[in-house]
């Protein structure tokens, strides 16, 4: 072999060994990737191994972990989505807070509950944006679950107006350090109102079954008083002086008073039996108005009707007239001592579905707001002393619950009020 | 190195690789080979691939590598090697 050869030669075996040597330099690389040891030289020559291949084996490894990562990504979108749906649509309000009781996320029910429309939560204070406070309260339990790492339960915690049980539960991190809290919250707003509801529903029972009694009780007392006084006064012979005579008149008249007030506990306690017919709702409003068309002359209140046609009710009609007439009644009252030239009272009828409804609404002062929950009350009155033993509304309230419909009222301060009271429509019978 | 051993149960048939007297990373790499030949079938799980091994490392090797391809893996110990069965869930 001559020089020049022998040159070439020894320079190949030099590259060749080079790239050998590359080859097994890049395959511990990726073999270290891959998580297990380098290449023993004793156990895998450089022509097996160049054999073996095993950058195509490594890489063909890599297209199966790649497609696997990209099916696991996909997967954990879909999961998300799914859990990000749950989250928003159950009916309890999630939030979760970091230490420094920042909102890192909350759902939408919580957001519709305790966020104004267009706020941005995430990294605000959770009592700013919850409670609207610029720090947090003394028993908080975000604060005290982040301070002991334990799970507290408030039975209910006022926030904006509305009531909730609140769970908050830790968030730990690998080392068992409390980074944040977990705050559920259920809205018992409406169920604390149904549990007022069925208390106020039990006093009225309770009032209703006494007042009834003692009512019926008075009755016959009160009609003898009435009775033989009017007996006395008719007497020509009895020769009474006319300041005796003035006295008697007294006596009567405030018996009378007396047998009004016991007539009203009567009807309260529903011990008159309501007496169903089909009765036409427009006709009884119409009467109701002619029977105080006196007085709202006198006051100068303008009357604004909107009727629909030939609504008919299943009802006692004495007892939906005096409703009618309670509640038109409070209307007129309210304008008492109003010196304006604006006053109206509207009264409108609709048909919704199956209810028949009856509204009545003034633009009288309103009703003051602290004292609204109470109007159903019996004996709830805002009048003098004299003028009203604040039985009307509760009467209302509880003729119209014996109809299977329901009551209402809406008012501001300043604006006036609305009563609305709905009754079942008859099925056919309408139109 | 012995390769074959085809062994049916239910509808999945179990590729069976010998590859006790191998020492790491000799056995993933084989291994892998292996894995990826067969990947068609492996996917759609109608096979599953039983690996016999002597070798304790490729108990951590193998799995950790088919775990990241997302196979299932299970490991046993038998009286005198390790067998490592690599499957995709149906």
């Amino acid at each position: 072999m001559s020089e020049t050869g022998e040159f070439l030669e020894a320079d190949l075996r030099a590259s060749s060994e080079s790239l050998k040597k590359y080859i097994r330099d890049k395959v511990n690389h990726l073999l270290s990737v891959m998580g297990t040891k380098p290449l023993d030289e004793e156990e895998l020559d450089d022509n097996t191994l160049i054999e073996l291949d095993p950058i195509g084996i490594i890489a063909r490894s890599f297209e199966q972990i790649l497609e696997h990562q990209r099916e696991t990504n996909r997967r954990l979108t879909v999961a998300k989505d799914q859990l990000q749906a749950v989250f928003d649509t159950v009916g309890v309000c999630i939030s979760i807070i970091d230490e420094d009781m920042r909102i890192v996320n909350c759902n939408e029910k919580q957001k519709d509950l305790l966020v104004s429309a267009n706020t941005s939560v995430i990294g605000k204070h959770c009592y700013e944006i919850y409670c609207g406070k610029d720090s947090p309260s003394l028993d908080c339990p975000a604060v005290e679950t982040l301070a002991t790492g334990k799970p507290v339960f408030i039975r209910e915690v006022e926030k904006k107006d509305r009531h909730f049980q609140i769970v908050t539960s830790p968030l730990k991190d690998e080392n068992g350090k409390v980074t944040g809290v977990i705050e559920v919250s259920i809205d018992v707003t409406e169920k604390k109102k149904a549990e007022r509801l069925m208390r106020q529903a039990e006093k009225l029972t309770a009032i209703g079954l006494l007042a009834g009694g003692i009512a019926h009780e008075l009755n016959n007392p009160l009609g003898n008083i009435i009775g033989y006084a009017t007996l006395l006064l008719k007497d020509k012979q009895s020769g009474l002086r006319p300041d005796r005579r003035e006295k008697l008149e007294i006596i009567v008249e405030q018996a009378k008073k007396g047998s009004e007030i016991i007539k009203g506990l009567l009807d309260f306690s529903r011990q008159s039996v309501p007496s169903f017919s089909d009765v036409r709702l427009n006709e009884i409003i119409r009467k109701t108005i002619r029977t105080l068309q006196n007085r709202i002359s006198l006051q100068k209140i303008k009357i604004d009707i909107e009727l629909a046609e030939k609504l008919i009710v299943r009802a006692d009609p004495r007892q939906i007239e005096l409703v009618v007439l309670n509640l038109l009644l409070n209307s007129v009252q309210a304008f008492e001592g109003i010196k304006r030239k604006d006053k109206v009272i509207s009264i409108k009828t609709g048909r919704e579905n199956n209810l028949i409804q009856v509204r009545i609404a003034d633009n009288g002062p309103g009703i003051p707001e602290e004292i609204l929950p109470g109007i159903f009350d019996p004996f709830f009155t805002t009048k003098p002393i004299g003028k009203g033993v604040g039985l009307g509304l509760s009467i209302c309230s509880g003729i119209i619950r014996e109809h299977k419909g329901s009551i209402r009222v809406r008012s501001e301060s300043g604006k006036g009020t609305e009563f609305i009271f709905t009754l079942p429509a008859m099925a056919s019978k309408t139109g | 190195m012995e390769k074959g051993g085809i062994a049916m149960e239910n509808t999945t048939e179990d590729i069976v690789l010998d590859i006790r007297g191998q020492i790491c990373p000799a056995c993933l790499l084989i291994t892998l080979s292996e894995l990826n030949s067969n990947r068609e079938r492996l996917t759609e799980a109608s096979a599953r691939l039983v690996i016999k091994t002597d070798h304790r490392d490729a108990t951590r090797t193998i799995p950790g590598a088919a775990l990241a391809m997302g196979y299932g893996v299970a490991v046993t110990q038998k009286e005198r090697y390790y067998e490592i069965t690599l499957e995709h869930k149906k």
